[in-house]
């Protein structure tokens, strides 16, 4: 045993799986790598970038290698390390390439956690005057980190010497995991089976719109950059005013793939692949996500209607759009909303918090943990004037564990917390560094970087960056990212003294 | 016929008690005290050892035998016994007693090669349910696919007037009915136009499910539907109990001593509504209102916790209450002392055993007032003496057809109507005639 005696984790046997890990993931910068060759662009920062991280982590995993038996604790760290790997694999080819608006590390590495993350809020000022290959790796990071990575090295590669059921249970997004099959490797397989084909799908169809001329501007590159963001909710785009670029039909396209990549991946896989669609129509969690949609995009269309913002089919998928582009955390944007009305802002806000299912692509609490929570307080209120009754919580019709109601309970408690204090510092260091920052702003800076949205208001708005931002905002901004992509829980676990020690 | 009874407990002693007088036992048991008791009171063979065992089995001579009891307490050894038993002789047939409502699933999908499954705790949930069905009778049954009913009252003063004292002849009774005994003291009588009921007695009736209703209403008057019933202790009687009211749609809250097994319960049954309390607490059951409750079942695994659950429950005004009782000599107990029905799971599964056991034709028995009489469910042969009789000139005594069943339907007869070949006859007898009726039909 490679284990030093006074820690109870095995950090070699988990340094070890995100060296292999990483190794395996630089050769995703062959992709870009192509594009820049295809546009001819240069190629270098790419095959560095690879050669570089696949270099370090192959290094790492050959220094570490051994008998390591790895368990639920090691599980934790490799996650959370294995995702701020992948951010510094993403921000490399930024850096090498020497773009302006990219070239320093801490601004390269937030675009890389952005991307990775699927949260799509933007260092860059104007990404239209990006080179092609940078501008695809911005979209390709998304495409990767939208399902998760340590599934897709559960789907792809040969074995990993650690418990995956663990490891995706701290990666996939809800409060449990649901299986496709007994073995979990056959479900990583199967989910990403349905999440490339959706983006197949997707990318014919905007291809389609641009060859009928629907869309003059989606263009197989831009169809491919869109395909890559739209299906994992992440929002990065090619263009400077996002999908707004794009012509009114690509709009409702946009809105539809959206909407199903905020839905649960192995109830979509029961839907359409097993045929059992009355699972889905029975779902409570679908419901509740489909009227929370329904709802927050009937008030936004509302409000902007009723003020005179906009009216007409224009007020009504704007309103749309951005309502469900909130909620499910894509952060795409057909309009500046930063001039909406107060009540239209307060409610993307309060979008921000929701997101969608679990096991979908989407960041943010979750509409299943809204769902437990809502029942818990019923059932507190019951139990208060009944103190003896027994209420066992329910989702669809199967009793939930009072560990994984308690787990929801404090999550939520943790996720406002950290919410409330990414606020609170951003509002401070802005203060400090003299930027023009509202507290309504920062508070929306802190919820969609924490939801993994990517735009917020004020200068972090849909047509704005966060360039503005200090370094030390911008390193805040960029852990909590990485907190939301994780769901808070496995990366603070590892502060507690408790996961050290035996 | 020649039957083996494994299990000499309370089911096996009953079952024994029902059949020695016309059949040949054996009864096997592991405990030869058990076995001395039953072979000083009748005259059955005994055999000391393990029924579940080929060895022992074979040594009795099971391919002799025509049927094979296994009704120990013990699930999995009766299965087995019977399993042994069909591997060893084809011809025997196999009725298993089990608590385990599971392996009556299983067996209906004809998963087990087992002839006759009989749950204890899902004839006592029907038991309890028919009960309360009708709230004042005494204990209930159904005949024919639930067309016919059988339902036992006691008479009280409270009874309606228009009832008591009155030839039946002249009394107006609930149509489709007959009254099928009157238990007065020690007599049993079946009736005849000239006899009248009074106070006190202890009445049988045969009819029509409504005119079972309608007759509860004559001796209870003011007993209306039960909706709301609580149930102490949620065992696997009393969670079967709730499921059977469940389904029938009226409310059932659960009181369960252990948290454990209120929360299982609690997610086994959606509907009900499960408490985690003893259910002695007086806090408790006035706070939860447990007395506003139509009915009160205590279906906990103690006699005595259930007889002081009941008291408890009638002292803070519960009407009706219901106990499940596991020891025989209990029962009078808690009858004499105010509990309104007592029902003792191991007396209902040797009624069901029993009930397989007789005739072929027989399709249900019940026995009433310990072993005296029976009601049995005969299918008429064309040769039978009584065809192209009417009613009235039939000269069987001590029995009474109390339903037809013809072509699928029941017919309450009336006097000068006739049976006919084919006529499913649902008749009240005297235990020592059931041969000669069934000889008769």
């Amino acid at each position: 045993m490679s284990r030093p005696g006074f820690l109870a984790v095995d950090v070699v046997g988990a340094l070890n799986i995100v060296g292999t890990l990483v190794a395996y993931l630089s050769l995703s910068t062959l992709v870009p790598a192509a594009v820049a060759l295809g546009y001819g662009e240069p190629v270098w920062p790419f095959l560095a970038a690879g050669a570089l991280a696949g270099g370090i982590g192959g290094a790492i995993a050959l220094a570490t290698r051994g008998d390591h038996r790895l368990n639920v604790r090691e599980g934790f760290l490799v996650v959370s390390l294995t995702w701020l790997a992948a951010a510094a694999l993403g921000a490399l080819p930024y850096i090498f390439s020497g773009d302006p608006q990219l070239d320093r590390p801490i601004d390269a590495y937030f675009e890389g956690m952005s991307g990775f993350s699927t949260t799509g809020g933007s260092i860059v000022t104007n990404v239209e005057e990006l080179p092609r290959g940078l501008l695809m790796w911005r979209q390709f990071s998304q495409w990767l980190g939208g399902i998760g990575i340590i599934v897709l090295a559960l789907a792809v590669l040969p074995r990993l010497r650690v418990g995956g059921r663990q490891l995706l249970e701290h990666e996939m997004p809800g409060p449990e995991i649901e299986t496709l099959s007994t073995r979990i490797r056959d479900t990583a397989r199967r989910v990403w089976i349905l999440y490339i084909a959706l983006t197949i799908v997707l990318f014919g169809i905007f291809v389609a719109l641009w060859a009928t001329g629907v869309d003059e501007e989606m263009s197989p590159f831009h169809a491919l950059a869109h395909a890559f963001t739209t299906i994992p909710t992440a929002g990065f785009s090619t263009k400077l005013n996002s999908i707004e670029a794009f012509a009114p039909t690509t709009h409702w396209v946009v809105i539809v793939f959206m909407v199903l990549g905020g839905i649960n991946f192995a109830l979509m896989y029961r839907a359409l692949v097993r045929r059992q669609p009355r699972t889905a129509v029975r779902d409570q969690e679908l419901r509740l996500y489909l009227a929370l949609l329904a709802l927050g995009s009937l008030v936004v269309v509302t409000e902007i209607w009723t003020e005179d913002v906009l009216s007409g089919w224009e007020a009504v998928r704007a309103g749309i759009f951005t309502a469900v582009s909130t909620m499910t955390t894509t952060g795409f944007s057909v309009k500046d909303y930063n001039t909406w009305p107060a009540l239209a802002l307060m409610t993307l806000v309060g979008l921000m918090f929701v997101g969608g299912s679990a096991g979908s692509t989407t960041g943010s609490v979750k509409v299943v943990r809204h769902l437990l929570l809502g029942k818990i307080l019923r059932r507190e209120i019951d139990q208060t004037l009944h103190p003896e009754v027994v209420l066992p919580v329910r989702l669809n019709r199967t009793v939930v564990e009072e560990r994984t109601l308690r787990a929801v309970s404090s999550f939520v408690l943790l996720y406002i917390g950290i919410f409330v204090l990414g606020a609170a510092v951003l509002a401070i260091d802005a203060a400090r560094t003299g930027l023009e920052l509202s507290a309504f702003d920062a508070v929306s800076v802190s919820a969609s970087m924490l939801s993994n949205v990517g735009p917020a208001f004020g200068i972090g708005g849909p047509l704005g960056s966060f360039e503005p931002f200090s370094d030390f905002s911008t390193l805040v901004m960029t852990g909590l990212m990485w907190l939301g992509r994780l769901e808070v829980i496995p990366i603070v676990v590892l502060v507690s003294r408790h996961y050290w020690r035996s | 016929m020649r039957i083996f009874v494994i299990g000499a407990g309370q089911v096996g002693a009953t079952i024994v008690q029902a059949l020695h007088d016309e059949h040949e036992l054996t009864v096997f048991d592991l405990d030869e005290e058990r076995l001395a008791a039953i072979s000083q009171r009748y005259d059955v063979h005994t055999v000391e050892g393990n029924g579940a065992s080929r060895r022992v089995l074979s040594a009795a001579g099971i391919t002799e035998a025509d049927l094979l009891i296994a009704c120990t307490s013990r699930d999995e050894s009766n299965i087995v016994a019977a399993m042994i038993s069909k591997a060893c002789s084809r011809r025997t047939t196999t009725i298993v007693r089990t608590t385990n409502p599971e392996y009556l699933d299983v067996w209906r999908e004809g998963q087990l090669d087992v002839d006759f499954i009989v749950s204890s705790e899902v004839e006592t949930a029907y038991a309890i349910s028919r009960t309360i069905g009708v709230p004042a009778a005494r204990q209930t049954d159904v005949f024919a696919e639930g067309q016919v009913q059988m339902a036992e009252f006691d008479v009280t003063e409270k009874a309606d007037p228009s009832l008591l004292g009155v030839n039946l002849r002249e009394a107006r009774l609930p149509p489709d009915s007959r009254v099928a005994a009157i238990i007065r003291g020690d007599s049993v009588v079946i009736p005849r136009g000239d006899e009248n009921i009074r106070p006190g007695d202890r009445i049988v009736i045969i009819g029509s499910p409504q005119s079972a209703q309608a007759w509860g209403a004559l001796i209870a008057p003011g007993t209306g539907k039960v909706r709301d019933v609580v149930i102490f202790g949620a065992g696997r009687a009393g969670t079967a109990v709730a499921r059977l009211l469940l389904e029938q749609g009226i409310g059932v809250r659960l009181i369960e001593a252990s948290r454990d097994r209120a929360r299982y319960v609690a997610s086994e049954l959606p509907q009900a509504r499960v408490y985690h309390a003893t259910g002695f607490d007086p806090d408790f059951l006035e706070r939860e209102r447990i007395a506003d409750a139509h009915v009160a079942i205590f279906a906990m695994r103690d006699d005595m916790k259930n007889h002081f659950g009941a008291a408890l429950a009638k002292v803070h005004g519960t009407s009706f209450t219901v106990a499940i009782v596991h020891d025989a000599s209990s029962q009078e107990v808690l009858e004499r002392t105010g509990i309104d029905v007592t029902v003792n799971p191991r007396q209902i599964t040797a009624e069901e055993i029993v009930r397989f056991a007789h005739d072929p034709r027989t399709h249900q028995v019940v026995m009433l007032e310990g072993d005296r009489f029976e009601v049995l469910d005969i299918t008429t042969r064309a040769g039978s003496e009584f065809v192209g009789l009417a009613f009235k000139d039939m000269p069987i005594r001590g029995a009474l057809i109390g339903a037809i069943v013809r072509d699928g339907q029941a017919v309450f007869p009336r006097s000068d109507d006739m049976l006919r070949p084919g006529d499913r006859a649902i008749i009240f007898t005297e235990s020592q005639r059931v041969p000669e009726v069934e000889k008769a039909l």
